[in-house]
């Protein structure tokens, strides 16, 4: 047992806090991703747009039921041996995919319990005034349907940030590799990931603030 | 695209409307046929978490690896772009062409041979037993018998244990990092790593860990190539370059900066 090195501990935290903004970037464009193709999904499950429906069915029973590693690997080293153009992305690019693919495929189902959870009645009353399909959904269904979603999209969100660390895997030094390397170089194991695991719990209780604000702010319609 | 990932963290544009862009539309952006690097940037991989041969330190990539193809580079005028991945996904970037070569005490095999090219080995090292300071138990390879012992997922120890006549009875963990911690902790018995790395960690690092026995199994470390034309080229490049710093003695002299001692002769 050795006591911590808390001067090795200090000089590590602005060497990771720089790697901090590619890990925040790449949960953040995965994140919008996902959310664009979540919603498809979960518009086409709702509709139940014949053919496409399948392929949802299919796509989300895929990504859902497979690891994120597992996935990581089959497109940046797998499939580029059989389609060579794919070798064009890199990876960053490819964990943002990654994490696009797998986290919509969750995300989906609960915009989909969201939206499926609005009361029947308030759907036949919107059409009984004459509001089109359009007008429902925009006016009815999805402001109502985002605040029941929000909570459980915002935990998908903090899955995705941490989820970042596995693309060293792919030659992407993030957050999580720079520790792994640094921890290498000084065998410093305790120090470097217990600096690195108070990263990431101070950004994602600071989320967790956002999180509070935007659930109020939501919430305003059905405060009195 | 062809962002070095060591540099990223220090370039701070903020382009992830761009990436959105490019992951929507990954396929169309594959048919503009983005160029992989130019011939004369030499793209090696390798962990960065291989002490003392390539690790980091205060964000600075170190270690007898870089040292040497720093120097490799110099020769053929190549620029070097150093790519660091977790280990086991260092071969798959090989294969897929986002590599040229790893730079990682890659050990000659013959099942490797059937997939690589090799080039002419540049350190010569045996395989060595590492145990818990004070365990006296194991003194060679056959004392792990009934034993737990920790390698690196896809090393040539992994390989060199499995073929071992009683294999079966040793159970074997494979790690994708950080066997010496596990070791060190209690967890394993033992880990099997290369003579002068593992006498490099109990030297210089506060790690309760101490050699057993002698190395079982003599390796020759060279760099892998992709087995078309253009690796045979880049394959003899380096071997000319190599023959070159092996003359000079400017081979010997990295090795003695890192280890202390030559370990470059066969």
């Amino acid at each position: 047992m050795h006591a911590l090195d808390f001067d090795y501990m200090l000089g590590l935290v602005p060497i990771l806090l720089g790697y901090l903004p590619l890990t925040l970037e790449m949960a953040a464009a995965g994140m919008a991703c996902a959310l664009i193709l979540a919603c498809l999904l979960a518009v086409i499950r709702v509709t139940r747009i014949p053919g496409l429906n399948a392929f949802a069915l299919l796509f989300i029973s895929f990504f859902r039921g497979t690891p994120l590693l597992v996935q990581l690997f089959l497109f940046y080293y797998g499939l580029p041996q059989i389609l060579t153009f794919l070798i064009a992305i890199n990876g960053i690019t490819a964990t943002i995919l990654g994490l696009t693919l797998h986290f919509s495929a969750y995300m989906a189902e609960s915009i989909r319990a969201a939206i499926v959870g609005i009361d029947r009645s308030q759907t036949e009353a919107a059409l009984s005034i004459g509001m089109t399909r359009g007008q429902l959904m925009r006016r009815i269904v999805l402001p109502q349907a985002t605040r029941v979603a929000t909570p459980t999209l915002m935990n998908y969100f903090i899955d995705m940030i941490k989820s970042t660390s596995l693309a060293f895997t792919l030659g992407v030094t993030e957050m999580m590799g720079a520790t792994q390397k640094e921890a290498a170089g000084s065998f410093l194991y305790f120090e470097a990931f217990l600096v690195v695991a108070v990263i990431y719990w101070v950004v994602v209780e600071a989320l967790s603030w956002v999180q509070k604000w935007l659930e109020n702010r939501l919430n305003r319609a059905y405060q009195r | 695209m062809t962002l070095t990932h060591l540099s990223w963290a220090t370039h701070l544009s903020w382009a992830p409307l761009r990436r959105v862009a490019v992951a929507l539309t990954f396929g169309l952006a594959a048919t503009w046929g983005i160029a992989p690097a130019n011939a004369d940037t030499l793209r090696v991989g390798m962990s960065g978490g291989y002490y003392p041969f390539t690790y980091v330190e205060q964000d600075e990539l170190k270690g007898f690896e870089v040292d040497l193809m720093n120097a490799i580079g110099e020769i053929t005028g190549d620029d070097i772009d150093f790519v660091t991945a977790s280990f086991s996904g260092l071969a798959g970037m090989l294969d897929s062409g986002r590599i040229d070569t790893i730079a990682n005490q890659i050990t000659i095999t013959p099942e490797r041979q059937q997939k690589y090219l090799f080039s002419d080995p540049y350190v010569y090292d045996g395989a060595q037993v590492v145990v818990r300071k004070g365990n006296d138990d194991i003194q060679d390879v056959e004392d792990l018998k009934g034993k737990t012992v920790a390698v690196n997922l896809g090393s040539n120890y992994e390989q060199l244990l499995r073929e071992l006549p009683y294999a079966d009875e040793i159970d074997i963990k494979t790690y994708d990092s950080n066997i010496e911690q596990d070791v060190a902790l209690g967890r394993a018995d033992a880990f099997v790593m290369d003579r002068v790395s593992a006498t490099q960690v109990i030297k210089d690092k506060p790690l309760p860990l101490q050699l057993a026995g002698q190395p079982f199994s003599r390796i020759e470390n060279a760099y892998p190539f992709r087995d078309d034309e253009a690796g045979a080229a880049l394959r003899d490049r380096i071997n000319d370059a190599l023959e070159q710093l092996r003359d000079s003695g400017k081979l010997s002299e990295i090795s003695e900066k890192w280890f202390g001692t030559d370990i470059t002769q066969p």
